[in-house]
């Protein structure tokens, strides 16, 4: 009886950790235009309140749970998509204005424009005739 | 000359599914697979799940419009076909440097088969937030039926 308990006791965090660990890794597209990074990511059934988007230290982390509406008593018969948030993390690097930062969902499909710091701007050097 | 070095591998992009497929290809599956199943990853993923009156598919397909995927049901067999992308992305390509390439763009076409006994006259298809939300209703006579118990 003992020992039942504590097993049930060891799997509850192991439970929590896997809960966190499952989180799908969204596709994303990134491409540098117009003095600006873009990133767009693939996060079907995130809507705009269950997105959460944070800068922190460098880090950009790009977090979403599936609010799919799904009747009471549905069964899985054929699943490929398992978890019920997407989650990914990117490192920026120091030219990348954090407060000028932008993001847009539509359709599922989050857009960032992450923009250059003015200082990081490439500047045209004008050639001035001898 | 140096095309090699440009070519482009999404699947074995890092941060994508490349160690499964990895160890899928290491440690096949001995076990029969469905004969319509397709590498994990594929797209759009596709959800199935039963209710006692229907079956419900989701179809994650982001950023597509109602419009541009088709859905289709023949004896039990769905397939949802479109295109994404391509066309403005491809205009513009010049001025773009690539960093990550890892959104499916262009045609695709996915079929699963489904229960049988399905009503396709009564199906229903919604889209939301990038999911698409087909609800095929089963047949009258294959729904599950409350048999009273008669006191003899």
């Amino acid at each position: 009886m003992s020992e039942v308990a504590k097993r049930e006791e060891n799997r509850a965090p192991t439970e929590r950790r896997e809960r966190r660990m499952d989180a799908l890794l969204p596709p994303v597209d990134i491409y540098e235009e117009d003095n600006a990074l873009h990133l767009i990511a693939d996060m079907p059934g995130v809507q705009r309140d269950t997105l959460s988007i944070e800068v922190n230290d460098n880090v950009l982390s790009l977090e979403g749970e599936v609010a799919l509406e799904v009747p009471e008593g549905l069964t899985s018969i054929y699943a490929e998509v398992r978890a019920q948030r997407f989650a990914r993390r990117f490192t920026l690097s120091h030219e990348i204005d954090m407060d000028a930062i932008q993001a847009s969902i539509d359709q599922g499909v989050v857009h960032l424009i992450l923009p250059k710091k003015e200082t990081h701007r490439p500047r045209r050097i004008d050639v001035k005739p001898a | 000359m140096f095309g090699d070095l440009r070519r482009f591998d999404p699947a074995w992009a890092p941060g994508g599914d490349w160690f499964r497929r990895f160890f899928d290809e290491m440690w096949p599956d001995p076990g029969a697979a469905d004969i319509r199943s397709v590498p994990r990853g594929s797209f759009p993923m596709i959800n199935v799940g039963r209710t006692d009156d229907a079956v419900r598919v989701y179809v994650f397909a982001p950023g597509l419009a109602a419009e541009e995927l088709e859905v289709s049901l023949q004896d039990n067999v769905l397939t949802v076909s479109g295109r994404r992308g391509g066309g403005a992305e491809a205009d513009t390509g010049e001025r773009r440097t690539h960093f990550r390439r890892e959104r499916a763009a262009g045609e695709f076409s996915r079929s699963v088969s489904l229960p049988e006994g399905l009503d396709p006259d009564r199906a229903e298809a919604r889209f939301r937030n990038g999911v698409c939300e087909v609800v095929l209703p089963k047949r009258e006579e294959l729904k599950p039926r409350r048999i009273d118990i008669q006191a003899s």
